[in-house]
Order: C-alpha cells, then sequence, then structure tokens
C-alpha cells in the first residue's frame, strides 16, 4: 500500500474538487432522495385523506392549528438561502486561500507529459476514448450528450413533481438521470482522476504510480474472435450484432417505458407499472422514438465498458469509416 | 420541550440569529486571513525586509563608533592636521571675497532676474505664438496682420521697477532681452570667479580628504552614518533587476538584501545567511547584476517570491533550480562554455579536466573537447572546398580566355583577358590558403592525444600475466589509476585480454644494458618527472596525478621498453596510416623501395602519400636524457615492485579463438575511446553527448526503478542523478532484470570521491541549452580568446605541473618535501606569470620548439642549465607553440605581434660604469647568474646575461631589476638594489665614484649594457670578477 502515492494523488489542488466529489454526490442524491420519499408519504396520506388534503399545503410536516398555511418567501426562504450563501462564500474563501492553482513548467512540444490528463470535467470524455473510436468518443458522443440534454424537456411527457422534491411520480427520470450522470459520468471522471495512471494504465488506489510498469493485455474486435476475415463480412457482423443489440435494448426499454411487465420464463424482471403506462399513453411517436435512441445510446456505453474491461474487446463493428 | 413551544410553528417561531452570526464571524474572520494572505502570507520578502532593517541598523551602529574612533586616530595624526590647518587657511584668505560675491549674487542679481523674467517671458510667449500663427495661416493679408501685431507687441513699453531700483524703468521687449541678458552674464562670470578663487581651498580639502580614505580599508564612519540615514527611511518593497532585452527579472534582492551593500556582511555579522553581501566581489564586479541578473548563474526563479522554495526554484516544476553550495559554479559553464579553465571557478575547472583527463571523453562527446578532431573535420573540409573552388576558376580561366580569343570586338577580348588574369592572380590567394590548411592539417595529426597508452605496443611492453589482473580491477592494483573499473567476468577478462595481447605489434627493440637504480631514482625525482607521475603507495604518494602512479610499474613492465619510452616516449614501432587504416610494416616500405625511416621529416605515406601518425599519441615529453640516464631511470622503476607478488600465467592469451570475441568486447565497451588499438583506431564513441546534458528533460534521465525512491529522498533532480551516477555507474541498473549482459549499464566506475564527484556534477549541471542570448556567452574576438585558446594546451601538457601559470596556483613541485629544503627551493621551476611580458615572442617560439637551444648538444637546458629539472621537449605542433605563445601574451596584455623597442647604444663611457657596477661588491651579478664556467655554474642560480637581449623585453627587465620582490615573491634575486631619486633610478648600493657626475637613470643604464652584452663582454667580466674575488 503505498500512502504516499494516494496522498500525492488526492492532495493534488486540481484532484481536490473530485475527492470533494465523490463526498458530496452520493451526500446530496442520499439527502434529495429521503426529502423525496418523505413527500411521497405525504402525498399518499393525502390521498388517502382528502379532508386533509383540502387544508394542507406544507409538505414535511403534519398541518396543525394555528400554523400558517402559507409562508412569506421573505424573510423565511430568502434567510436560509442567506446562510447557504454566507457558508459557501466562507469555504470558497478557505478554498482559494489555501489551496492555489498549480503553475507546472513551461510546456515543451517535444515532451508529453505521462499521464497527459484533460481538466477535471473533461476527464469523463477521455476515459471514453479508451473505449470506442476517437470519433466516436470525441465528436458523436460529446454530440449526443449535448442534443440528449437538449431534448429533456421534448420527451418528458409527465406533468407532476415541479416545485417539489417526489420520487413517486418521477421515477424514470430520477433513475434515468442517476445512471446517467452518476454512474456514467461521476465514475468515469473518478476513474479518469485517480485511477488512470501512467499510459493510461488502470491502477488501483494505493498502488504506485510506475512509469516502468508493463502491462500484457491484448484486445481483440468481436468479428476476430468469431474467426470472420473479410471487410464486407466485418462490416455485416458489425451491424447485425449493433442491430441485435438495438433490438434487444430496445425491447427491454420499451418495457419499462411503457410500464409493462417482463417474464423471462418463470422470473418476473420488471413489475407492472400503472403510472407508467399513464405516462407512455400522454406520449406521442416521435416522444416515443426519440426517448428511445437515447436510452438505447446511453445504455451501449457501459455495456461496451464492461466489454472492454471484462472480455477485451476492442471494437465491435469495424468498418473503414468508424468503429464502434 | 414543553407542549406550547411544540404547537408554534417551527418555520416562523425558529430563529436562525444564532447560525447566521457564527457564520457570519467565520466568514468575517476568513476576510481578515484572505487580508492577512494577501498583505504577508504571500509575500515573505516583507518580514525579511523589515527584519534586514532592523539587524542591519544595529550592526551599522556596532561598528561606526569602532570605524569613528580608527578615523579620529587618523585625524589627530600631524599629517593631517597639517593638511587640515593648511586648508582652513587657504579658505580663510579668500573668505571675505567670497562672502562678497554670494552676497552680489544672491542678494542683487537673483532677485532682479526674477523680477525682470516675468514680464519678458510673457511678451516673448505671445510673440512665439503668433509667429507659429504666421508660419501656419496661408492668407497673406492675415500674415501681415500678425507682423504688424508683433512690431506693435516689441514697441509697447513695460513700466517695470526692479528691486534696488529707485523708481519703475519704462522698457520695451529689446531692452528688456538685453537687461536680462547682461545680469545673466554677470551672475556666471561671478560664480565662475568664486570657483577660481576657492580653488586651492578646494584641492586642500580634496587631499585631506584622500589622506584619511587612503589610510581606511573598507568604509568610513561617514559612509556608515549615510547608511544609518538611508535604513532610517528604509522603504519596503520590491527590489528587483530587469533588464527588459533579456526579458529578465529578478527580485532576489527582495530577500537577500546585503547582497550589494558597501559594508561587507558576514554571517556572522548579521545573524542570518538571508542579509550576507556577495562573497566575490571581484566577480560581481565583472558580471554587474543590472546587465546578468542573479538566476542566469544562480537558477532559481528570479520572478518568484511568495514562498523561499518558488523563489529556489527547488520544486519539480521549475526547470532551472537554484545551484547548491557545492555546484554554484555551474552556473558559469553555459557562457564559459568554449574554455578549460575559467578564472575564479576552481570547481568547474576541476570537473572540466576530470571530465577530459580521465577520459569521459573517450566515450562521451562533449562538444569543444574534442578540439582536434573537430578542427581536423573543419580543415579537410575547407581544403576540399578550396580546391574545388580553384578547379572551378581554372576551368573558367580556359573558358574566358577562350572566349576572348574568338570575341570580335578588340574592348571585350581585352577586358576577358583582364578577368582571366584577376582570376590566375585569385587563384595564387588560394593556394596561400591551401598551404595554411595543408600546415594545420597534418600539426592536427600530431595534437590528437590519447587519454591511456597505445595498446599496440603491449606484446614489447607488458608482462603477459599482468593484463588479466589489471583488466579486473585496475582499482585494486593501483588505486586512484586513470583507468576505471569495468564490471567484467572472468570469461570476459580473457577475451578481451586475449584480444589485447594478440592484436599488438611487434618489432625491434634493442636489448639495453642495466643501469644504475640509485642515480636512476635521484634523476626520477628531481629531473621533473614527478610534476606528472606519482611514486608511494597510500599516504607515501608523492608528486602529480596528471599522469599514472608508478609505484608498481616493475612488476608489469619490460625494461629494454622502459628506456626506449623515457629516452624518447614518442618513438612508435609502425607508423599508422590513417587512410588505410593499419599500420605500416616494414614490408611496406621495401615493396617501395624506400628505407624504413618514418619521423616528423619523413611522415608520408609509401602508398598513398598520406600523412603518417609516426608518434605515440602520448602528451608524454622527452626529456632530452642520455640513453644512460635513461637506463638508470628504467633500472630504478624496475625496482619499484611489492615483494613476492606471483602472477597466474596467462597462456590462455594466445588462444586465437579467444581474440574474436574479445574484439567484440573491446569494441563494445569502448576501448578505443582512450587507447590507441590496432583494427578500433577509428572507432566511433559509444556514450551519450553530454555537451547539454544539463538541460535534457528529467523524463529523459532514466533513472530505472529507482525513481520513486528518488522522489521519495528528494534526488528526483540532475544533481542527484548525475551524482547517483558518478558513484555508482551501474545504480540505474539496481533490480533491473537484465539476463543479456549486453543489456546492462556499460560505464565502468572511476572510483571518483565525493569532492570529485561534486565537481563532474558541477560541470553537467552547467551543461546546459543556454537560456542566455548569445551576445552573453565568452567569446571575445580580443585577446582574451587567446587565453581561452592557451589554456588548452597548458592544460593538455601539464604546463602548471612544473610552472605556475597564474596567480594563487600550486605546482607539484611547491609540494614535493625535497623542495622545502631551503638548499632546493631555488631549484624549483621558473613561474610563467608574467612571462608574456618577461620575454620575446620570437625568443620563446624558439624555445618552445627546442628548449636546449641548442642543435649540438641536446642534452641540457637552453636558459637555467643550473636546474636539475628540465624543460622537456613536447614536440609541440606549430599551431600548439603559435598557442602557447599567444596565450602567454594575453595573459600579461602584450601586443602582438612584437616589435622590439629601439635601444640606445651604450657609449664606452656607460660601458665602463656599467662594468664597475657589474663586478662591484654591492652587485654581484655574476656570483648567481650563469657566466658559462662549469665550476661557477654548478652553484648558480639565475641565466647567463648572454641570452638577455635575445629572450627579453627590456621593458619587463628594467621593472625587474627595480622590484623584483613585487613580481615574484620569494625569488633568489635580491630586491632594493635601486632607489628612486627625482625622476629616475639610482643605485642603493655604493657606486663606483664614475657614478658621481652620472645624471640618467642607473637600472636604464644596466638594461641597456645586459641588451649589448657580447661573450667577450662576459669573458672580460669574469676575469676582472676573479681576481675580485681571489683579492
Amino acid at each position: 500500500m503505498d500512502l504516499h502515492q494516494l496522498w500525492t494523488i488526492i492532495s493534488l489542488p486540481d484532484n481536490v474538487p473530485i475527492v470533494l466529489l465523490m463526498f458530496v454526490v452520493p451526500f446530496y442524491t442520499w439527502y434529495a432522495l429521503r426529502q423525496a420519499f418523505a413527500n411521497d408519504r405525504l402525498i399518499g396520506e393525502l390521498e388517502a385523506n382528502p379532508a386533509l388534503a383540502k387544508t394542507h399545503h406544507r409538505k414535511t410536516q403534519p398541518w396543525k392549528p394555528g400554523w400558517a398555511k402559507e409562508v412569506h418567501v421573505w424573510p423565511f426562504l430568502l434567510r436560509i438561502e442567506f446562510l447557504a450563501a454566507i457558508i459557501v462564500t466562507l469555504i470558497l474563501m478557505i478554498w482559494s486561500i489555501t489551496l492555489n492553482a498549480p503553475l507546472e513548467e513551461p510546456s515543451n512540444p517535444t515532451l508529453t507529459m505521462n499521464p497527459s490528463k484533460a481538466p477535471w470535467y473533461f476527464l469523463g470524455l477521455q476515459e471514453m476514448l479508451v473505449y470506442f473510436d476517437p470519433w466516436i468518443a470525441g465528436v458523436v458522443m460529446p454530440s449526443l450528450i449535448i442534443v440528449g440534454l437538449m431534448v429533456i424537456p421534448y420527451i418528458d411527457s409527465n406533468p407532476l413533481g415541479n416545485g417539489y422534491y417526489t420520487f413517486k411520480q418521477r421515477k424514470s427520470a430520477i433513475l434515468t438521470f442517476i445512471f446517467g450522470f452518476i454512474v456514467l459520468w461521476v465514475t468515469m471522471i473518478v476513474i479518469g482522476t485517480l485511477i488512470r495512471g501512467p499510459g493510461w494504465m488502470w491502477f488501483w488506489p494505493g498502488t504506485t504510480w510506475d512509469h516502468n510498469r508493463l502491462e500484457f493485455a491484448v484486445n481483440r474486435d468481436l468479428p476476430d474472435i468469431f474467426g470472420i476475415k473479410g471487410r464486407v463480412a466485418k462490416i455485416i457482423f458489425g451491424a447485425v450484432v449493433c442491430g441485435l443489440y438495438g433490438a434487444v435494448a430496445g425491447w427491454f426499454i420499451h418495457k419499462l417505458i411503457a410500464g409493462r411487465s417482463l417474464m423471462i420464463g418463470k422470473w418476473k424482471l420488471i413489475k407492472e407499472q400503472p403510472f407508467n403506462q399513464r405516462i407512455f399513453k400522454r406520449m406521442s411517436l416521435l416522444q416515443y422514438a426519440v426517448m428511445q435512441t437515447f436510452l438505447i445510446i446511453m445504455l451501449a456505453l457501459p455495456i461496451k465498458i464492461l466489454a472492454r474491461l471484462l472480455f477485451r474487446i476492442k471494437y465491435v463493428w469495424v468498418t473503414p469509416w468508424f468503429n464502434v | 420541550m414543553s407542549d406550547q413551544e411544540q404547537d408554534k410553528d417551527p418555520v416562523l417561531s425558529s430563529s436562525l440569529s444564532r447560525p447566521l452570526f457564527i457564520w457570519s464571524a467565520l466568514l468575517l474572520l476568513s476576510l481578515g486571513w484572505g487580508l492577512w494572505d494577501e498583505i504577508y502570507g504571500t509575500r515573505p520578502w516583507k518580514s525579511y525586509q523589515a527584519q534586514f532593517a532592523k539587524v542591519y541598523t544595529a550592526y551599522l551602529r556596532r561598528v561606526r563608533p569602532h570605524e569613528a574612533g580608527f578615523e579620529k586616530e587618523i585625524r589627530a595624526s600631524a599629517d593631517y592636521r597639517k593638511l587640515d590647518s593648511e586648508m582652513q587657511a587657504a579658505e580663510k584668505t579668500v573668505s571675505a571675497q567670497v562672502a562678497e560675491i554670494d552676497r552680489k549674487v544672491n542678494q542683487e542679481l537673483v532677485p532682479r532676474i526674477l523680477a525682470l523674467n516675468d514680464p519678458f517671458q510673457e511678451v516673448r510667449g505671445h510673440i512665439g505664438a503668433l509667429t507659429y500663427q504666421i508660419e501656419t495661416t496661408d492668407s497673406e493679408s492675415s500674415k501681415n496682420s500678425k507682423r504688424q501685431e508683433i512690431a506693435k507687441l516689441r514697441q509697447e513699453k513695460h513700466s517695470i521697477k526692479l528691486p534696488g531700483d529707485e523708481k519703475p524703468e519704462e522698457m520695451d521687449f529689446g531692452l528688456m532681452d538685453k537687461t536680462l541678458q547682461d545680469m545673466k552674464n554677470e551672475k556666471a562670470q561671478l560664480l565662475q570667479q568664486r570657483v577660481e578663487i576657492l580653488k586651492p581651498a578646494t584641492e586642500l580639502r580634496a587631499q585631506r580628504e584622500k589622506y584619511v580614505s587612503d589610510r581606511i580599508a573598507d568604509v568610513s564612519a561617514d559612509t556608515l552614518t549615510g547608511l544609518i540615514t538611508k535604513m532610517q527611511d528604509f522603504d519596503i518593497h520590491i527590489r528587483q533587476i530587469h533588464i527588459k532585452d533579456v526579458e529578465l527579472v529578478d527580485r532576489c534582492e527582495s530577500c537577500h538584501l546585503g547582497t550589494r551593500e558597501p559594508v561587507t556582511l558576514t554571517k556572522a555579522d548579521i545573524g542570518s545567511e538571508v542579509f550576507v553581501s556577495h562573497p566575490n566581489k571581484e566577480l560581481l564586479k565583472i558580471h554587474d547584476p543590472e546587465k546578468f541578473g542573479c538566476t542566469p548563474c544562480h537558477g532559481g526563479n528570479g520572478a518568484a517570491e511568495d514562498s523561499v522554495l518558488k523563489a529556489h526554484g527547488r520544486h519539480k516544476f521549475w526547470l532551472w533550480p537554484l545551484h547548491y553550495r557545492e555546484n554554484f559554479e555551474a552556473g558559469c559553464q553555459q557562457c564559459h562554455v568554449k574554455e578549460i579553465v575559467t578564472e575564479m571557478a576552481d570547481t568547474l575547472n576541476s570537473g572540466r579536466e576530470i571530465f577530459r583527463r580521465r577520459g569521459c571523453m573517450g566515450c562521451h562527446r562533449y562538444e569543444g573537447f574534442d578540439r582536434e578532431p573537430d578542427e581536423m573535420t573543419t580543415v579537410t573540409q575547407q581544403i576540399r572546398q578550396l580546391e574545388q573552388q580553384k578547379a572551378e576558376w581554372t576551368r573558367e580561366i580556359g573558358f574566358t580566355t577562350d572566349k576572348a580569343d574568338k570575341t570580335r570586338s578588340n574592348e571585350e577580348a581585352q577586358r576577358l583577358y583582364q578577368h582571366a588574369n584577376d582570376l590566375k592572380v585569385r587563384i595564387t590567394g588560394l593556394d596561400a590558403k591551401i598551404e595554411q590548411a595543408d600546415i594545420r592539417s597534418s600539426d592536427l595529426i600530431r595534437e590528437v592525444k590519447k587519454v591511456g597508452p597505445s595498446l599496440k605496443e603491449v606484446r614489447m611492453k607488458m608482462r603477459k600475466e599482468w593484463i588479466p589482473v589489471w583488466l579486473e580491477d585496475p582499482h585494486k592494483w593501483r588505486p586512484g589509476t586513470k583507468m576505471p573499473t569495468f564490471r567484467l567476468d572472468p570469461e570476459e577478462i580473457r577475451q578481451i585480454g586475449a584480444f589485447i595481447w594478440q592484436s599488438g605489434v611487434t618489432g625491434n627493440l634493442p636489448s639495453q644494458a642495466k643501469g644504475d637504480p640509485v642515480k636512476g631514482k635521484e634523476a626520477f625525482e628531481t629531473r621533473g618527472c614527478m610534476a606528472c607521475h606519482s611514486m608511494g603507495e597510500g599516504n607515501e604518494r608523492q608528486g602529480g596525478d596528471f599522469a599514472a602512479n608508478l609505484s608498481r610499474v616493475g612488476e608489469k613492465d619490460n625494461y629494454d621498453y622502459i628506456v626506449r619510452w623515457i629516452h624518447n616516449p614518442r618513438e612508435r614501432t609502425l607508423p599508422y596510416c590513417p587512410f588505410e587504416r593499419r599500420d605500416l610494416t616494414a614490408e611496406d616500405y621495401k615493396k617501395k623501395g624506400l628505407p624504413f625511416v618514418f619521423d616528423m621529416d619523413h611522415d608520408k605515406c609509401p602508398n598513398d602519400g598520406h600523412e603518417l601518425q609516426v608518434e605515440q599519441m602520448t602528451p608524454m615529453p622527452s626529456l632530452r636524457l642520455s640513453i644512460d640516464e635513461a637506463r638508470d631511470i628504467a633500472s630504478y622503476l624496475m625496482t619499484r615492485k611489492h615483494d613476492n607478488v606471483t602472477y597466474a600465467a596467462a597462456d590462455y592469451l594466445d588462444d586465437p579463438q579467444l581474440k574474436s570475441k574479445g574484439q567484440f568486447l573491446v569494441r563494445y565497451y569502448g576501448c578505443a575511446g582512450c587507447h590507441e588499438i590496432s583494427g578500433l583506431e577509428e572507432e566511433l564513441r559509444i556514450g551519450t553527448e553530454l555537451t547539454k546534458e544539463g538541460s535534457k528533460p528529467l523524463e529523459r534521465l532514466d533513472f530505472a526503478l529507482l525513481g520513486h525512491e528518488a522522489e521519495d529522498q528528494g534526488w528526483y533532480t540532475h544533481k542527484g542523478f548525475f551524482e547517483h551516477k558518478l558513484q555508482n555507474p551501474a545504480v540505474y541498473d539496481t533490480g533491473k532484470e537484465k539476463p543479456n549482459k549486453f543489456d546492462r549499464l556499460k560505464m565502468p566506475n572511476f572510483n571518483l570521491s565525493k569532492p570529485e564527484i561534486d565537481q563532474v556534477a558541477t560541470f553537467l549541471l552547467g551543461s546546459v541549452d543556454s537560456t542566455m542570448p548569445e551576445r552573453y556567452h565568452f567569446d571575445p574576438a580580443d585577446q582574451r580568446q587567446d587565453i581561452i585558446d592557451g589554456w588548452w594546451v597548458v592544460r593538455k601538457y601539464n604546463c602548471m605541473g612544473c610552472h605556475q601559470v597564474h596567480i594563487g596556483q600550486t605546482t607539484v613541485f611547491m609540494v614535493l618535501p625535497r623542495y622545502q629544503d631551503p638548499d632546493w627551493k631555488d631549484q624549483k621551476p621558473p613561474s610563467l606569470i608574467g612571462e608574456g611580458a618577461r620575454v620575446n615572442p620570437q625568443w620563446l617560439m624558439r624555445f618552445l620548439t627546442n628548449p636546449s637551444l641548442s642543435d649540438t648538444d641536446a642534452n641540457r637546458d637552453g636558459v637555467r642549465q643550473y636546474l636539475k629539472a628540465r624543460m622537456p621537449t613536447f614536440y609541440f605542433s606549430s599551431g600548439e607553440i603559435q598557442k602557447l605563445v599567444r596565450f602567454f601574451a594575453a595573459m600579461s596584455s602584450q601586443a602582438a605581434p612584437y616589435i622590439a623597442p629601439k635601444m640606445e647604444m651604450v657609449s664606452d663611457q656607460e660601458r665602463t660604469m656599467a662594468r664597475q657596477l657589474f663586478s662591484s661588491e654591492g652587485a654581484p651579478c655574476l656570483k648567481c647568474h650563469m657566466t658559462g664556467d662549469p665550476k661557477h655554474d654548478a652553484r648558480a642560480t639565475a641565466p647567463s646575461f648572454l641570452i638577455a637581449r635575445e629572450r627579453l623585453k627590456p621593458g619587463w627587465t628594467e621593472r625587474w631589476i627595480v622590484h623584483p620582490e613585487m613580481m615574484q615573491p620569494g625569488t633568489a634575486m635580491p630586491s632594493g638594489l635601486f632607489r628612486r631619486d627625482g625622476e629616475r633610478w639610482v643605485f642603493a648600493g655604493p657606486t663606483p665614484p664614475s657614478f658621481q657626475t652620472y645624471a640618467r637613470d642607473h637600472a636604464d643604464l644596466l638594461v641597456r649594457y645586459m641588451f649589448q652584452f657580447t661573450p667577450e663582454e662576459l669573458n672580460r667580466l669574469r676575469a676582472s670578477a676573479g681576481a675580485g674575488a681571489g683579492r
């Protein structure tokens, strides 16, 4: 266990945000979900008791006689926000005094630093380069991420959950977000920052980042594993595999979106969701298609990562123009 | 909690005051912290400056009374008081006049000038503005109207009352101008008068001040008081040197405030290392910080100032960290890259010398160190180009002449013929150039030397059994030897030994009679061998470290060969032809019907006419010993051995199967970098080039598995890399899995001591791609270049083993125990400080070519025959002689070429007088100076007067006889022979009566006499001196 190395990595001013991220993101996720579950309970209570629903407007505490039905923004909300602002300012103040921006040596075009890392917020993208063709990881995926974020308001046909924390009413949206942001994006940033060492090799925390380390790893394309030789054959094979994945993933996702149960043998993989069924009915075909497309692609990312890490598969679909 | 409280609405009733207060207070505190950090935290230099102001003032106050007391004493002295009273008197006599002038100027003229100035300038300003309008207006009519306006202004009267006048005066512009000018002239005149009147007093005052300042070593009490006043107004601010055109900003002096203070501050004075003065003021004078800054020499980050670590640049992101104390001189190397000796940089010089002499350069190229081979390449190329040019022009002459013959126009033909003729003349110029290049090229063959001995002669020189023992670990057999220890396994030793042994040449080696070891020992110790070679082991070791320690030479060498070697070390068994790349044998000569003779005069290859290597490539000179003396010394050396040492038989060295494997190994280990080896004469270097090693990115230095350890222990730096590598060249193989032994690091271990490692590390740390612009590099176009070049030759042949070449240098003779004895003190070779001023360069050239100065009797020294130690014959090339002569001239700032001053002939009367003085008891010149009489010369301690005319420069000779002690402290030449009498030197001792009426300079007379000295004159003197001695 090389504690010195560990300390060197986590104490680097550049990496401090990531270390913070590792604690802050789970904490606030948990905190938000706690509130959401409390609200969900209250919603359930109110739905069961129409009398209470008429008088109750507060969400976290049960209503009591003599309590105000509504409170003013000023001072009751703003003072809390003001306190939060003070605390955040204090944290930023201390941070800026104690941690200086690292200024490294003059750039040398003949010498690349090893590992050379992008700014922390791009490390997720850089990590993706390990699993995909630069064209896919560097251009297609980032564009899709941006477009995907842009289409969220369009494909969101669920009118509930505005202005309060709830899980029950926005289950799929929240789960998709947690999967996309925390599982994919944040994890990749953490991997890129703390795990990837010299030569972009995988160093578990606590091991020494040894520049001399050599690793034996042969990555093969999926067609080669199946012994497919010709170029055209490879293209067709890749298209078929990807198509197959699309069909299976689309079917699976459809079950989720539409709220239908999914039985495989006698195992019930997905329960029936009447709420999802209602939302599904509100969607137009275009909304549905767009949503499917993005979800299929999003799901493809971790599958490819696992395929690469566990089975050393480089590309699935090899063509002269792009590789997937 | 009561029910009532519980019933209250928590949102409305709860108070946030407490958290708001606490957090606001914390925020305020952090603001305070931020301000403190901004003002002091990131500006530690402020605290340093405050501390400096305190300790420096305290120090100044402490030393001032002492200094003042000292000055008081000076001021109390009679001389000072005399000067003071003279000055006071002079001031007094003129004080009334001065006061009158001051009154007139200050009370009359100045107020009047001021009073008139304002109205005058008003009118002048108005006129000026109108004139400008005239110049810029196009309309003639408006110009005219402006002119009229000006005329009116000029005539307008102003009523002005000047101070001192009764009533106002009416003045127009012209009058005002004239009055003002008159008054100004009068003022200037009066002030000039004042200076004149005060002149004697001012001069006396200056004399008085000089009297004080001449007697104070450091700074005067006045200066100290001034400094204290300065420190009272000490302002805390960044002190920086900004050199615009280099974009250099050095703020080092923001903390290191004492660096350039006029008072020399030491740590003891001021209590902190931070504030001490620069230790070498001389150095700082040459490299003015205002022009050079600090970091170009010292390293570090001159602009950084928020922490000591960053300012010193000793973190991994600053590429030029501050040099450590032991490597300070690394900073010199980047600009003084062409030098082998840089004044005031002893560590660096030693580092370079190790690099050169220990053979680092045999494997590692370093630009500038391969002077001869590099120059050889240039010269060869130059010759080729010149010959091409010549051929081109010859062709053009043909064409032009042809064309001229055919042309119709007479004029055109004339022009073409003229052109052809011009080209012919220009070709003769090329011929001259080619001739020079040819001379240089044949010189260069002689100038190339090898670090180690030639291995071609190994069969003739060595005992076979010794070779494997030596190869195993040279340092075990001969501690401190140049040859490094290679990490060879027994099989490799056998193979290398076999190759070396079998590739040796054989030749005719005459068998020598035995000599006398006792006489040989004496000769070895006194002839000068020990200036380069050492004898004795461990603490017994004496002599120079330029060449081998000869303590065990008797165990390994062949007597006959050693005799030949001592007699003439440059004698080669077979000549080497660089063109054919082999040693020529007698066969080659026989085939061409030539006698097998090769030497300086027969140095062309019989097969192809190329220049041959006819000498051993060793710097070892010939001492011009007789063959008997050579035998004596060799016999002595053969007695130098350990008792009862046995060597295992090594018959396998003759095994031809081992030889080919051995050749591979010899090539692999780069043996030919230092040794001449048959078949490997033109081998290339095996090591990496080190010219810019100090600025190689750290990532490119292969710390191998030690990188993390180095980082943890703080030596992941260039310095750390070099030091560990030099200490143990195999260190970066530690832990590496290299089953193939040829993958391992092959650099051998030189067993350098810690100081030596520091010296070499300093040299390497300084070997950087300089960030300083070219013009900062020391590449002078004047005589200083001759000094740079000369040092290479001086170092190459170890002149400094015998001679003092620069001030403060120690020679081997100066420390040899024998020469501490008063009888032997004067037997040391002469000092060469001031040699350029002393000798005529023409003579020096002859002397360096043949130090015996005789064609018939080589077994002698040309100048100082009384010395046991003898100036050897180095067989310098003409280029080297030129460099040496220019070097000595430049060291003494002598103009070149030397033109001997015209000397006035000595009149008959003067000759008689000089003779009398020469043989007088007061100046027994001939007692010490050689006379040519063998009996006398055996006891002489100075050269003969006969060679003075050719050898010396008259100016130097005069300075020498007047002040020998100043030029050479400890010289046997007596000082105080002359005393100053007005403008001339007169003999200090009793003078013969004829001198009573002689009004000219005695020293000059003697010099002129000396420079017209003849052998007859000497005989005459000798006779009279002999008569005197007999009496």
